[in-house]
């Protein structure tokens, strides 16, 4: 019961250092936790999601992505800490958060013997009928047969269905959890091209995603989820900038990685992460050259065997953030 | 609520013919009835069985009539409408894996709820009192006849008695996540009930003596509701909803 009241106490003002006004479609989160059981979903959790702007999490499965989407609209009731939406604070069962925002699940339930349309409309329930018609001509423009029942619909049909029910009502904010996931190369252009048109109208979106290529193209800012916790947060100029400031060095076995470690860091190196026979090291400036001169010129520093840097995708990043398994 | 409603047309329907079909053939049926009571009681297997042929003897065309259409027609269907309508209502929504895109609307979760279980309530009731609507008529072809009000009374009954199965199955379905699992226990539950009601020795600890025959033919009798029954009977359904809110409101998608 203590989340319940959470919000209700201080108000964004007191606590978020922020006005209502401030937080007209934004998101923000402070110290959000929940269990499950013994369990930690989500560990005491900040996010601020800037208005009209697409922000992306990332991370593995059992990261928390989802718990934290559920949260936000008050499917799953937090433990603690406070939500706004849109300047509203999250509190009761999260109706009033709600009508400020559109929900899509990451996991892909309909009712299959519904009708297409009577489901779309199902879907945008309360939203009124304007939302209903857009919801409709975004279905329409994939070329959903909206008069077939939903059993007879592919899985990226289905997925499409509750994208158009998402972008239907006129809402400030959109949490959306894996919309392309399933979807075809040319469906998912489509998609996110919709998308974007949307955040151009000024909706702010926070996206959940494995999709990499997807993130990298649409997110202004990326938040990078392990364990519930937040690993790291950056604008994508950000992580642009920090995967091309990344170098990879593999040793041959029985070297000391250990005194490559306390070598790069001596030599100016940021972060050093020694992960297998390899060593990862995150430097400083993006002029990469002084840096791995003045390392591998030195006397002691053990001749890798082989060296990668320059431009990383964001899944090579994604890599080096959380392992190979994660990929 | 319009959406919700629609989802049950179809079920009702089915419901209400059979219950109106039940009803017609017991009708016309009660002259070779009155003609062979004597020898029905003798086929009757059990002494419970017999009884109940005496109590529909000598209590006339009403003990035949709500006997027929109350005791043995919206008991049966009845309970089983109950279970089928309360079963899905959550449970249904948990096993399709369709609770998360229910609870993401715009609405409360307490809305949600009551706006499922009134449409099962008046899907479960509204039958009972339509088909009971005819019996005047249909007994015009047995050239009988009864007034419609203390019928009326007991469809009244009835309802309250299916409310009580169909807002303890609610709960269930509120605590299960496979309505499966919900309509068999209450299937179960009411066939043991049943079962118990038959056997004389044990019967007055059946749910079933809340509805059948003496209690119709009191209310026939009378003209006037069993509040003694009725207030047991409405403070259950109460509490039974009080708690499926309570469950539905703390339930994970």
């Amino acid at each position: 019961m203590r989340a319940e009241t959470a919000g209700t106490g201080d108000g964004p003002q007191a606590t978020a250092g922020g006005g209502a006004a401030e937080l007209r479609g934004a998101v923000r989160v402070r110290g959000l936790t929940r269990r499950f059981g013994e369990k930690v979903a989500l560990a005491p959790l900040d996010l601020d999601v800037e208005p009209g702007r697409v922000t992306g999490l990332l991370g593995p499965n059992g990261s928390g992505k989802s718990t934290l989407m559920r949260c936000l609209v008050g499917l799953v009731p937090r433990h603690g800490g406070q939500v706004w939406l849109d300047g509203v604070p999250l509190e009761g069962d999260g109706v009033k958060v709600r009508e400020r925002c559109t929900f899509t699940p990451g996991e892909l339930s309909l009712y299959p013997r519904m009708r297409a349309r009577d489901q779309l409309d199902w879907l945008v329930a309360g939203r009124g009928r304007e939302a209903a018609e857009r919801a409709r001509a975004i279905a329409e423009d994939f070329d959903l047969p909206l008069r077939q029942r939903v059993h007879t619909f592919s899985h990226g049909m289905k997925r499409q269905l509750l994208f158009a029910a998402a972008l239907g009502p006129r809402v400030p904010v959109r949490l959306l959890d894996e919309i392309s996931e399933g979807l075809d190369p040319n469906k998912r252009g489509v998609v996110l091209e919709k998308l974007l048109e949307d955040v151009r109208g000024g909706t702010t979106v926070l996206l959940s995603s494995h999709h990499l290529g997807e993130v990298q193209r649409i997110c202004d800012r990326m938040v990078f989820m392990r364990a519930g916790e937040k690993l790291n947060e950056d604008t994508a100029a950000g992580v642009a900038s920090r995967a091309r400031r990344l170098v990879r060095m593999g040793f041959e076995e029985g070297v000391d990685l250990g005194a490559v470690e306390r070598l790069a860091r001596a030599a100016g190196a940021a972060d050093v992460r020694i992960d297998g026979g390899r060593c990862v090291l995150q430097l400083a400036e993006e002029d990469l050259r002084p840096t791995l001169r003045r390392l591998l010129e030195g006397p002691d520093f053990p001749r890798p065997l082989r060296l990668d840097y320059g431009e990383l995708s964001l899944e090579e990043l994604y890599r080096e953030l959380y392992g190979e398994e994660a990929v | 609520m319009e959406r919700t409603l629609r989802a049950y047309i179809w079920p009702t329907l089915a419901y209400l013919v059979l219950l109106e079909v039940m009803l017609a053939a017991a009708i016309l049926y009660w002259p070779n009835f009155e003609e062979n009571v004597g020898a029905l009681k003798a086929m009757a297997p059990i002494d419970m069985l017999k009884d109940m042929v005496d109590t529909l003897a000598q209590g006339g065309i009403e003990a035949y009539v709500t006997g027929q259409h109350f005791f043995k027609g919206c008991n049966t269907l009845g309970t089983a409408a109950a279970a089928l309508f309360a079963a899905g209502a959550v449970a249904g929504e948990v096993h399709r894996g369709t609770l998360e895109i229910l609870l993401a609307r715009p609405f409360t979760r307490r809305r949600l709820l009551l706006e499922r279980w009134i449409a099962g309530a008046l899907a479960l009731t509204v039958p009972v009192l339509l088909t009971t609507l005819t019996v005047p008529w249909l007994l015009t072809f047995v050239d009988s006849e009864m007034e419609l009000a203390p019928l009326m009374l007991c469809a009244l009954h009835q309802c309250a008695f299916l409310l009580l199965f169909y807002a303890l199955a609610f709960l269930l379905s509120c605590l299960m996540d496979n309505p499966m699992a919900v309509a068999l226990i209450v299937l179960f539950f009411s066939i043991l009930e049943f079962a118990i009601y038959l056997v004389k020795v044990v019967t007055h600890s059946s749910v079933y003596r809340l509805a059948d025959v003496e209690v119709f033919m009191k209310v026939m009798l009378r003209e006037e509701l069993d509040w003694s029954q009725l207030i047991p009977m409405l403070a259950v359904i109460a509490a039974a909803l009080a708690a499926s809110l309570a469950i539905f409101q703390r339930k994970l998608p």
